[in-house]
């Protein structure tokens, strides 16, 4: 089943090539790409969202439980918490587009979103990649039927981003037969409705382990629940282990080997956030258009002002650019996975691997992902005016409900440092060329200006834009290596500012690829529109790069070539926004 | 025994209604199953599942795009579908034709369509292909239990409702409230993708249109913007009142 969904298969890449290969469009996977089975798939999901979860959202948000227990049952029988569970386990073993596009049209409400992203992602992905036949067969079922819900443990109170450090411990039975676990694990959603946790804990203090825990077990407890600033309707609660009594067979994986589950899963987590992250702003852009279409000010409707406008295209531009990077690298890991032979003894370990080559578009996806919708839950308050800031309307909740996004799988600060440092050491490792390809922006700056290279196309200006983006990008990269060394990793903020080109670099090539791929007339503005703001970001980081390596003549030189190579002519965003800003509120939503 | 389910493919509910060289656009615009439509064949399904053994088979008649339509009712359960292909506009009466020869081809014993339709709200295509069959036809049902060949259901009437018994072959026109139509699920999706779907173009059927559309408008609501002085609440509330009985009448 998993690979005929692809209608058509993109190009096989690798992770991180983005910066230095250039694509065609019909090389890369677009949303408009979809088969008329995903197409079904997502309008169902969306359906099934705005029918039957956001009427409960009062429920859901006064944590009855109970409530998201029946959707989860009813997710179940649609079959949609079965999409990356193998067949014979009673799921569907879908491709991961599809998965990815039942994340994003389910996610109408933060909560909800949260415990099911929980279930399906980190809280069964394990199982299936690392359970025995037997863990599989005795698990698996009851979590793709919604009967279950899963959990996943790892976070502890002084063990957030250095996850390797966790203190909880197992050590096993003079008989043999059981593991104690002892250790306290914090946030952990679902914990209060899970029925399955995936617990990390180091054996004998040592070796880093993953256990399957039913709830239940003597000497599991489950903790209060957290009182939160937002995704209130969601479980969050710690974990007390007091010689907690786990057999020996619900070792999860090779004992020692727990942090390739802890990681690996997270990749998965990432780029799914970043499509829950797509939905969640889709439905808050849509509420920002609906008040805004009835809200008058002045004797019009506050649609008519520029500045308002303004925040429509540029939440409507942020959604679209997210989207055609986030299927940009799912395609692309599906044709990946699509190669590998699904009974092969290796094939989880398999298809581990492959994702995790696309690790740092994962990353990116995911900081990028969670800020966009950020921005737009922020716009949409804005526009509802002293109406966002109290309960009455949904944006307030949807405001506190994105923050967390920035917090978990992984912080943002965390993911770029992953971003910058898995570059640096692909291209150490010479796996990736990147050191041939900074030599030669360095070359080419050092001979002085060239002649530009001309585009084609209703993009030919970003389509400039984006050379001189991936240019900056390797420039400043070299600088950056040049001054450190092998400190770089130290410097925090200037991998961040080089995250940041490298993020923009990835959203706007495949914006432009994806609308070229389209030829729709509002892509083309929303590509143009994002372009403008992806330059600006990269512009402003590579300043902070330079301005950090360098001083004095140095500097001056280094901004020279900075300068001409970001030589360009501004697009009249102005005039953009507004048409972009026009046809959203004629169609009411976020619509191409 | 075998079902027919005729279904249509109309602008989602949720999208804004344009007008553009004098028909309603639907260039980038949702289009999906009519929900009367749904009604139809979730009924016929649940009377399949309820235990009679029957065959269920989805027909549009369309241009090419109905297939999406026709789609959508195989990935609910329907086995198999016909898309009956036509670019041009077709009456009711036309239409009727359509549904009647393809179930006298079909050897159908139960015909299904929606009580109204989302974007022409005839009533009328259950009547008409009842009376092309010379078959029985319930309209308006709200409730259905089959029994070998005989059927018997419940419709509204204007202050209650009545039963009524009658015997297949017939034709049922659905409303709102016959049944809560189910999502599609992922294996019935995928399955729907190896179902046949078979396309015959109109012109075999020998019809056309009688009538002709010449134009179409959109209503466009407008609010009365009357903001009443709350400080007194009787006088504000006697104020209302009036408002609502003379001008909005709409209390008596």
């Amino acid at each position: 089943m998993i690979t005929e969904t692809v209608a058509r298969p993109a190009k096989r890449v690798t992770g991180g090539s983005f910066l230095i290969e250039d694509l065609l469009p019909e090389e890369i996977f677009t949303l408009e790409d979809l088969s008329l089975e995903q197409k079904q798939i997502a309008e169902m999901t969306a359906e099934f969202a705005d029918e039957k979860i956001l009427p409960h959202v009062q429920e859901i948000e006064a944590k009855n439980f109970d409530v998201s227990r029946k959707l989860m049952r009813d997710l179940g029988q649609l079959g949609l918490l079965g999409v990356d569970v193998p067949e014979e386990y009673g799921g569907l073993d879908m491709d991961k587009v599809t998965s990815a596009l039942v994340a994003q049209n389910l996610s109408v409400m933060g909560s909800f979103s949260v415990t099911f992203s929980a279930h399906v992602t980190i809280g069964t992905l394990p199982l299936v990649w690392y359970g025995t036949p037997q863990q599989k067969e005795k698990y698996l079922p009851r979590l793709a039927s919604g009967e279950w819900i899963a959990a996943y443990a790892l976070s502890e109170a002084s063990a957030g981003s250095d996850a390797m450090n966790i203190r909880a411990r197992a050590t096993l039975t003079p008989d043999g037969k059981h593991y104690l676990l002892n250790g306290e694990k914090m946030w952990i959603s679902n914990a209060g409705i899970a029925s399955l946790f995936t617990v990390f804990v180091k054996i004998d203090g040592e070796k880093f382990s993953a256990f399957l825990v039913e709830a239940g077990t003597p000497g599991l407890t489950v903790g209060a629940e957290e009182h939160k600033l937002g995704i209130r309707g969601s479980s969050t609660c710690p974990l007390i282990l007091t010689d907690c009594k786990v057999p020996v067979e619900n070792l999860l994986g090779e004992a020692g080997k727990g942090h390739h589950i802890a990681f690996n899963i997270l990749n998965v987590g990432r780029y799914k956030l970043a499509a829950s992250a797509i939905g969640g702003a889709r439905n808050s852009l849509r509420d920002g258009i609906r008040y805004a279409r009835e809200r008058v000010a002045f004797g019009k409707p506050i649609t008519a002002f520029g500045l308002v406008q303004e925040k429509i295209a540029e939440s409507a531009a942020g959604i679209y650019a997210t989207e055609a990077a986030l299927y940009r690298v799912v395609g692309a890991i599906d044709v990946a996975l699509s190669e590998l032979d699904k009974k092969s003894p290796t094939f989880t370990q398999e298809v581990q691997k492959r994702i995790e080559e696309f690790a740092v578009e994962c990353s990116i996806l995911k900081f990028f992902g969670s800020e966009m919708v950020e921005r737009v839950v922020d716009h949409t308050l804005q526009i509802h005016g002293g109406y966002g800031y109290v309960e009455e309307y949904p944006v307030e909740r949807s405001y506190r409900d994105s923050r967390i996004n920035k917090i978990f799988e992984g912080t943002n600060e965390i993911n770029r440092l992953i971003t910058t440092g898995w570059m640096i050491k692909r291209a150490l490792q010479g796996t990736l060329p990147l050191l041939p390809a900074i030599q030669k922006v360095m070359d080419e700056v050092m001979a002085g200006p060239a002649a530009r290279v001309s585009y084609q196309g209703p993009l030919a200006e970003e389509r400039a834009l984006l050379a001189s983006a991936k240019k900056i990008t390797l420039f400043c990269s070299g600088a950056a290596s040049q001054k450190f060394g092998n400190d770089l990793g130290e410097q925090q903020e200037v991998m961040g500012a080089l995250a940041d080109m490298l993020s923009e670099v990835l959203v706007l090539e495949s914006t432009i690829l994806r609308t070229e791929k389209t030829a729709n007339s509002i892509a083309v503005k929303l590509a143009k529109y994002y372009a403008a703001r992806s330059f600006r970001i990269v512009e402003s980081a590579a300043e902070r790069v330079l301005g950090a390596v360098a001083e004095g003549d140095m500097l001056r030189t280094q901004m020279t070539i900075f300068r001409r190579l970001a030589k360009h002519e501004p697009v009249n965003t102005v005039a953009l926004g507004r048409e972009i800003s026009a046809a959203m509120v004629e169609a009411g939503r976020y619509r191409l | 025994m075998r079902m027919l389910t005729v279904i249509r493919q109309v602008l989602d509910a949720e999208e804004s209604v344009v007008i553009q060289d004098g028909a309603v656009s639907l260039q980038g615009r949702k289009l999906v199953m009519d929900t009367m439509d749904e009604y139809g064949v979730e009924e016929a399904l649940r009377l399949r599942e309820a235990g009679t053994e029957a065959e269920v088979v989805a027909l549009a008649i369309g241009p090419a795009r109905s297939e999406e339509a026709v789609r959508a009712a195989l990935a609910m359960g329907a086995d198999r579908g016909i898309l009956v292909e036509t670019d041009g506009f077709l009456d009711v009466i036309a239409v009727s034709s359509v549904v009647a020869q393809v179930a006298r081809t079909e050897q159908i014993d139960l015909i299904f369509c929606g009580g109204q339709q989302a974007d022409w709200d005839s009533h009328a295509l259950g009547a008409a292909i009842a009376e092309r069959l010379d078959w029985a036809q319930a309209t308006w049902t709200n409730a259905l239990t089959l029994k070998g060949k005989e059927l018997i259901g419940k419709h509204d009437v204007d202050a209650g409702s009545e039963t009524f018994t009658l015997s297949l072959p017939a034709v049922v026109t659905t409303q709102q409230g016959l049944n809560e139509p189910r999502y599609p699920t992922l294996p019935n999706i995928m399955k729907s993708k190896k179902k046949e779907l078979r396309r015959v173009p109109l012109e075999g059927f020998g019809v056309s249109a009688k009538l002709k559309v010449v134009g179409v408008e959109v209503q466009v609501k407008e609010r009365r913007k009357k903001i009443l002085d709350g400080k007194n609440a009787g006088t504000a509330a006697a104020q209302l009142v009036d408002l609502l009985r003379h001008d909005a009448r709409v209390i008596e």
